[in-house]
C-alpha cells in the first residue's frame, strides 16, 4: 500500500511536466474543436479573412478583372448583335420619340405665338410678304422659327493665328487657342488641297457652321448655329465686308482694345 | 493689357518638344492634334519685368518620312525654340543649315536653341558636347524639369525686348 503510494508520488514528480503539457494540449484541442465544429466559432475565425479578401477584391476589381470583363462584354456584344439591337431598340426608340415629341411641342408653342400675332402689324406684314413673294404664310413662319444665330465671331491675323478681336454670346474655351487652332486647320487644309489661291471658306460641325472670310492680313470667322440659308449667308457676307471696310481699313493699324466694342456693335 | 506672341517649337522627330511644353504648360488640347494635323497649340501666361506675356506655343511635329508638315505653321512666329536631342547627334548635325533656313523665313525673330534630354547623358559626354557646340545653347531636361522654365522665360524676355 505504502509502496503503491510512493510509486504514484514518484510518477507525479517524474511526469509532472508531461502532465501539464498534455493538459495544455487538451485544452487547446477543445478550443480548436469548438472553433471548427460550431458555426459561430468557424465564422469568428474565417469572417475577418474573408472580409479582408472581399475588400481587396472590391478595391482592385477594375485592375484585376477589368480587361477580362471588357473583353468578355465585347465578345458577347459582337457575337450577339441581333440580341443587343433587340434589347436596345425599345429604349433608344423611346428616347428618340420623347425628344421628337418635346421638340414638336416647342415648335407648336412657337407657331401658336406667331399665330397669336396674326392681326398684329408683324402678322399683316408677313401676309403681304407672302402674297407678293408667292410663299405661303406657313412657310414664312417656319422660316422665321428656324432662323440661324450668330454665336461667335473672331477676327484673326493671317499666318500667325493671333486673335485680333472676338465677340461671343456665350463664353467658350480660350479664344486665343481657338484662333490658333483654326489657323492651323486652315493652313493644313489649304496646304493639302489648295490648287493655288484657294482658301478654306467653311467648316461644318454638327449643327454649327464656321463661315470663314479671308482678307489680306486677317480673316474673319463667324460661328453660326441653326440652318444657314442663302439669304442669311449673303447678309452675313455683306456685314463682314462692311465691317472689314469701315472698321478695319479705316483704322489702319488695328486697335485690339477697340475691336470687341466694334464687333459687338456690328454683329450683336 | 496682355501682350500675345506666337512661339513655335521646331526640331526633329522625337527630340522631346512636346515633353518640354508639357513641363511648362497645363495642356488643354489633346496631343492627338499633333498626329492628325501636325501641330498642337498651348497657351501660357508669364509675367516678365512686370508685363504679362501670353505665349501661344505652336508645337510643330518633327517631320518624318511619311508625314510632311505645312511650312505655313511657322509663319508669323515671334519667337522660336529650336530643340535637339543631346543623345542623338543626327538631331543637331545640320543645325546651322536649319537655323539659316529659319532666319530666311522669319528674319530677326529671337531663337532659343535648346539641347534636351540632359538627364540621359553622362557628365563627361555632356562636357565634351558642350565644348563642341555653340555657347548660346541652353541645356535642359523635360524629364527632370531642369532649365525648362528658364528657357521659356529667356525667350519671353527676348521677345519683349
Amino acid at each position: 500500500m505504502v509502496e503503491g503510494y510512493r510509486f504514484k508520488k514518484l510518477k507525479e514528480i517524474l511526469f509532472e511536466q508531461d502532465r501539464r503539457a498534455r493538459e495544455e494540449l487538451q485544452s487547446k484541442l477543445i478550443e480548436i474543436e469548438k472553433g471548427v465544429n460550431t458555426r459561430e466559432g468557424m465564422e469568428a475565425r474565417v469572417n475577418p479573412i474573408l472580409e479582408d479578401k472581399v475588400t481587396f477584391l472590391q478595391q482592385n476589381f477594375p485592375t484585376l478583372f477589368g480587361p477580362a470583363v471588357t473583353q468578355a462584354i465585347k465578345r458577347e456584344i459582337k457575337e450577339s448583335q441581333d440580341e443587343v439591337v433587340e434589347a436596345l431598340y425599345p429604349i433608344i426608340g423611346k428616347m428618340v420619340k420623347k425628344y421628337i415629341v418635346k421638340e414638336m411641342e416647342l415648335l407648336s408653342e412657337r407657331i401658336d405665338r406667331q399665330l397669336d400675332l396674326a392681326f398684329s402689324w408683324e402678322g399683316w406684314l408677313r401676309r403681304i410678304k407672302g402674297w407678293f413673294g408667292g410663299v405661303s404664310e406657313k412657310d414664312i413662319i417656319t422660316q422665321q422659327l428656324m432662323e440661324p444665330t450668330l454665336e461667335e465671331i473672331f477676327v484673326i491675323q493671317q499666318n500667325s493665328g493671333l486673335l485680333i478681336g472676338s465677340y461671343s454670346k456665350n463664353n467658350t474655351i480660350d479664344q486665343d487657342m481657338i484662333a490658333g487652332m483654326l489657323t492651323a486647320i486652315k493652313a493644313f487644309v489649304q496646304d493639302a488641297f489648295s490648287r493655288g489661291g484657294e482658301d478654306l471658306e467653311m467648316i461644318e460641325y454638327e449643327t454649327y457652321k464656321l463661315i470663314i472670310r479671308n482678307f489680306k492680313s486677317f480673316y474673319i470667322t463667324a460661328v453660326i448655329s441653326g440652318p444657314v440659308n442663302m439669304e442669311f449667308k449673303n447678309e452675313l457676307d455683306q456685314q463682314i465686308l462692311n465691317f472689314a471696310e469701315q472698321v478695319l481699313k479705316q483704322e489702319g493699324q488695328i486697335r485690339e482694345d477697340k475691336m470687341k466694342g466694334h464687333l459687338e456693335h456690328w454683329f450683336s | 493689357m496682355d501682350i500675345t506672341k506666337k512661339v513655335v517649337l521646331i526640331g526633329k522627330f522625337g527630340v522631346g518638344k512636346t515633353s518640354l511644353v508639357q513641363r511648362f504648360v497645363h495642356q488643354k488640347f489633346s496631343d492627338e492634334y499633333l498626329t492628325t494635323i501636325g501641330v498642337k497649340i498651348d497657351k501660357k501666361i508669364v509675367e516678365i519685368n512686370g508685363k504679362k506675356l501670353s505665349m501661344l506655343i505652336w508645337d510643330i511635329a518633327g517631320e518624318s518620312s511619311h508625314q510632311k508638315i505645312p511650312s505655313s505653321y511657322k509663319l508669323g512666329a515671334q519667337g522660336i525654340f529650336y530643340v535637339f536631342d543631346l543623345t542623338r547627334p543626327s538631331t543637331f548635325g545640320d543645325m546651322s543649315v536649319e537655323l539659316n533656313e529659319l532666319e530666311n523665313i522669319l528674319s530677326g525673330v529671337p531663337i532659343k536653341i535648346v539641347g534636351n534630354k540632359k538627364d540621359l547623358i553622362s557628365p563627361e559626354s555632356f562636357d565634351a558636347l558642350r565644348k563642341q557646340l555653340s555657347p548660346n545653347i541652353l541645356y535642359c531636361s523635360a524629364k527632370t524639369g531642369e532649365n525648362v522654365e528658364k528657357a521659356f522665360y529667356e525667350l519671353g524676355t527676348e521677345m519683349l525686348a
